[in-house]
């Protein structure tokens, strides 16, 4: 009668501590990301470099892609694109599919690099900033919203990831931190080769 | 074969987040309610705390803006300068073009906007993203009567649409905006028309749907350039509101359509009060057999 207490008093335990970790989590990321949100609505409407601003919830999302995988990645993407979505005049979900397609991608092409230092960390930032803005630019043309793909593109693509790129030592970190907690990450679970490598 | 699994399972999770956006996009275009009202809430709850950090980090923006503005400032400065000075010498005849487009409007029976209720509104911020440099948030809402649709002016004419409303304040797609089509009349010829606005240029719109070339061939039936155009009956916006001056036209579409410039009226680069017209709008775009507005030129 006591010995199935037993079992299942540290069974519970773990799988609430799970969830609760699971909670925390996310609840930093959406502290981080409200923190980056804020930044965009406010300091980057007036600093800008050449007309362009730094696309901070595009940053957040490419981050949550390289830090925690494709999979916690997207959702993170997803949920980042559709709340700066709710500030775009383009349609709800196009910034969210753009960056969940980018978090995913960027997730599954770099989970089985080296990411760790903060040169490596800005050269992924820029890239994935400007793959996020280049497919919000061409879905948003697909779904018929005009003069996205213009002359100016090329500026904008180029301007806001260097800006996401250098903002990316700062962000970094944070995102680390709203990931993984005071934890080191684990080595990719979602990569098949880094799966093999750890014995799964 | 746990591998294999997580990894079916990313591709399963991405595959409902893109349907999960497809299904939004679509309610969206089809301006699905309880949306637009989730939206606007979302960003009422957000305002305060929007607000208290604009104050916070206002002082941060205004040292980057005089740090990397200076010169442009003073080059402004000078040219304001010089345009105060030639403002002087063109007053009089400002005056007197000022007449002669009041009498233009009087024989047209054009009233600018007498009767339609107005809200005064200052312009809170410039748009938040790098696409839409047409988009101005303004300091009125719901609360003020302003509801989506309605015009937006200032002394020199029509500056745009407001597009979403939340409680106490709206965003404002500027004329300037390619999406933004409306109805507009030339005065000097009567023709309808309509018109967007030009990617990348602030200053112009162009009206490429509705004007047929005349088929005789006399150039004479082509509005002057110079000439006024305003917004037509029958669009979505009240009537007679200035829009701008003729400055090109062309003829397009193999030379079936005239294709026609327009020098917009109103500076819409640096907003910082507008009027909303707070006239209940049309919803849709008045393009059809029984509209003024052909849906496409021959």
């Amino acid at each position: 009668m006591t010995a199935p207490q037993r079992v299942s008093t540290p069974m519970r335990r773990g799988l609430s501590s799970l969830r609760a970790s699971g909670l925390m989590a996310a609840l930093r990321v959406f502290l981080v990301y409200m923190a980056a949100l804020l930044l965009q609505l406010t300091l980057f409407v007036e600093v800008r470099v050449v007309g362009v601003a730094p696309k901070l919830p595009a940053l957040v999302a490419v981050l949550a892609g390289l830090l925690g995988g494709a999979q916690k990645g997207s959702l993170v993407a997803f949920g980042a694109g559709l709340m700066w979505d709710v500030y775009l005049p383009t349609p709800l979900g196009l910034a969210a599919v753009s960056f969940a397609l980018v978090a995913f991608g960027l997730g599954s092409v770099t989970q089985d690099l080296f990411h760790d230092t903060r040169v490596q960390t800005a050269l992924l930032a820029f890239a994935g900033t400007a793959a996020s803005v280049a497919v919000y630019a061409v879905l948003g043309e697909v779904v018929g919203q005009r003069g996205l793909l213009d002359d100016d593109l090329l500026r904008i693509v180029l301007v806001s990831s260097a800006f996401n790129a250098v903002l990316s030592l700062v962000v970094a970190p944070a995102m680390r931190w709203a990931l993984w907690g005071g934890r080191v990450r684990e080595p990719s679970v979602d990569s098949p080769r880094a799966a093999a490598r750890i014995g799964r | 074969m746990a591998v294999a699994q997580r990894s079916g399972r990313s591709r399963y999770r991405l595959l409902l987040l893109i349907l999960t956006a497809v299904t939004l996009l679509t309610l969206d275009f089809r301006g699905y309610g309880p949306l637009e009202t989730a939206q606007s809430r979302v960003r009422d709850v957000l305002e305060p705390v929007v607000s208290a950090v604009d104050v916070v980090l206002g002082p941060v923006a205004e040292v980057w803006t005089v740090m990397f503005s200076y010169n442009d400032l003073r080059s402004e400065n000078e040219q304001l300068r010089a345009e105060v000075d030639s403002l002087r010498s063109a007053d009089i005849r400002a005056a007197a073009r000022d007449d002669t487009l009041d009498r233009l409007l009087d024989a047209t029976g054009v009233t600018y906007v007498d009767d339609i209720e107005q809200v005064t509104a200052s312009v809170l911020r410039d748009s938040v993203g790098n696409f839409d440099d047409d988009v101005v948030s303004i300091d009125v809402g719901h609360r003020d009567g302003v509801a989506p649709g309605m015009a937006v002016v200032t002394a020199a004419g029509l500056v745009g649409r407001v597009e979403t409303v939340d409680t106490g304040q709206s965003t404002v797609t500027v004329i300037s905006n390619p999406n933004l089509v409306i109805g507009v009349r030339l005065i000097d010829t009567g023709d309808v028309g309509l018109g967007h606005g030009m990617a990348g240029e602030q200053t112009k719109f162009v009206v490429d749907t509705g004007l047929r070339w005349p088929e005789t061939g006399d150039l004479s039936e082509l509005p002057a350039i110079g000439s006024a155009v305003v917004t037509a009956a029958g669009s979505r916006y009240p009537a007679n509101i200035p829009v701008g001056r003729v400055a090109a036209v062309e003829p397009a579409e193999a030379g079936l359509v005239q294709l026609v410039t327009v020098d917009l009226a109103a500076a819409v680069d640096d907003l910082g009060f507008v009027t909303v017209l707070l006239q209940v709008p049309v919803d849709e775009a008045p393009i059809g057999p029984d509209s003024p507005f052909p849906e496409q030129s021959p």
